[in-house]
């Protein structure tokens, strides 16, 4: 591999592991599919679509987002929203990443509290 | 909608269960004409935007399997291990197997060596596949099948203790070892001397009749019995040194070889036996070539032999990977 497919690999990496945590913490606010991506890729998480499409049905199905359709605009579109389970989920993730950050942080040469 | 969106829905579709179809369908619709509008919007034209937003959607199929929730692999991290190790183990011992029971049967059918090899070849080779197959198809079933969950669970996560370790082999050859080779061969030497001489069947004259066919006495006997005291030389010698080596090793398996390739000669060309001495005892066929009784013979001794030189070889291996420099053949200082 050379060095941009080594830096590629390990990005994904990194985004593979809090894609999940992106979509709970903004679908707060309810969201629609496309949306989303758009929402993501202003905050600095770009996500393929064809890793947010079906990661949303998944986490519809274990119970982490609801949904419903939403027919009122010219197009139906189906809208999804962190449930209470998914939004507790993303509070401990958060702090979960709070803490790996500031360890990094340490890791890095940083001073030790 | 044109055609390409239609068809990328009906591409995507045809892998999903019935049960999800409907919802999909309608949502993957209307995301993509969402992201159409929006490269409309930043002026590009409806064609080229169809084709852009579903070349960023790829594979359709792959798409169904990320919906579907599918593994997109046949036997996972966690399951390979165990099916390669037993795959391995199973195939060194059954393949092998194969290939001695088919040539031998083919053998014992009339063949000659040549075709009872290539016989023996794509017996193995059938078996072979066969093998690879079955197992393959079990660990597939476990990875994938719901009932299997539990089977699943409980090879996945078999916990490795120490005691899973091997058992380091001596390296050393230790006295017993040497001694126990040597006595082996002693008997073995005798064992043949004896069956030339000793005979307690004697024919209608009154004449003793030995087992082995006397005429082996001027050529093959000297030979195999050289080649025993050759074996038994090389024993002591690899005691003195201390271990088995690679060039050890490898004169071994030529001696050893050799050895097992004269013998088998000998009992598929029927001129092991004395045929006065089968015929007194009413077995004529024990001192043909092609009789059963031979074949096994051969069949045992190729076994035998092969194992042996394995093992061997394998010992030596192993001493020459624990070296840090390859000091082929010299005295152990250890």
């Amino acid at each position: 591999m050379n060095e941009d497919e080594l830096l590629g690999a390990h990005r994904q990496e990194l985004r593979r592991g809090t894609v999940v945590l992106a979509c709970l913490l903004a679908l707060r606010t309810p969201g629609y599919g496309y949306g989303l991506l758009k929402t993501l890729e202003g905050s600095g998480i770009p996500s393929d679509a064809n890793t947010i499409y079906p990661l949303l049905r998944r986490l519809e199905e274990r119970g982490l987002l609801a949904s419903e359709w939403n027919v009122e605009d010219s197009r139906p579109r189906k809208f999804y929203r962190t449930s209470d389970a998914g939004s507790a989920l993303a509070d401990q993730l958060m702090r979960d990443m709070t803490a790996l950050t500031a360890s990094l942080h340490i890791l890095n040469g940083g001073t030790i509290e | 909608m044109t055609s390409l969106t239609e068809r990328y829905l009906a591409a995507t579709l045809r892998g999903l269960p019935e049960s999800k179809r409907v919802d999909v369908e309608r949502e993957l619709r209307s995301s993509i004409a969402d992201a159409v509008a929006d490269r409309l919007e930043a002026g590009a034209d409806r064609a080229a935007a169809e084709i852009a937003v579903l070349e960023g959607l790829g594979d359709p199929a792959r798409l169904a399997s990320e919906y579907a929730g599918r593994p997109n692999y046949l036997i996972g991290p966690e399951l390979f291990e165990p099916y390669r190790l037993l795959l391995t183990r199973l195939a060194g011992v059954v393949i092998p197997l194969a290939a001695i029971i088919v040539a031998t049967l083919a053998v014992a059918a009339g063949a000659s060596l040549i075709e009872a090899i290539l016989e023996g070849l794509g017996g193995a080779f059938m078996v072979g596949i066969q093998l690879v197959f079955w197992v393959t198809l079990l660990f597939v079933f476990i990875e994938r099948a719901d009932a299997a969950r539990d089977a699943r669970a409980e090879i996945a996560q078999g916990r490795w203790t120490v005691a899973h370790l091997p058992v380091p082999a001596p390296d050393r050859v230790t006295v017993g070892e040497t001694i126990g080779e040597l006595v082996t061969l002693l008997i073995t030497i005798g064992g043949l001397l004896v069956l030339r001489e000793l005979a307690w069947v004697r024919d209608a004259a009154g004449v003793p009749l030995p087992i082995l066919e006397p005429s082996l006495g001027t050529l093959w006997l000297p030979v195999l019995i050289g080649l025993l005291i050759g074996l038994a030389a090389l024993h002591v010698i690899v005691h003195v040194n201390g271990r088995w080596t690679l060039p050890f090793a490898a004169v071994y398996a030529v001696t050893n070889g050799a050895f097992a390739l004269t013998f088998i000669g000998l009992a598929i060309n029927g001129m092991l036996v004395n045929p006065a001495f089968a015929a007194a005892i009413g077995f004529p066929q024990a001192a043909e070539g092609d009789s059963i009784v031979m074949v096994a013979v051969a069949a045992t001794a190729t076994v035998v032999t092969a194992f042996e030189i394995l093992s061997v070889l394998r010992r030596a291996r192993r001493t020459q990977a624990a070296r840090p420099v390859g000091n082929l053949g010299a005295t152990s200082t250890v």
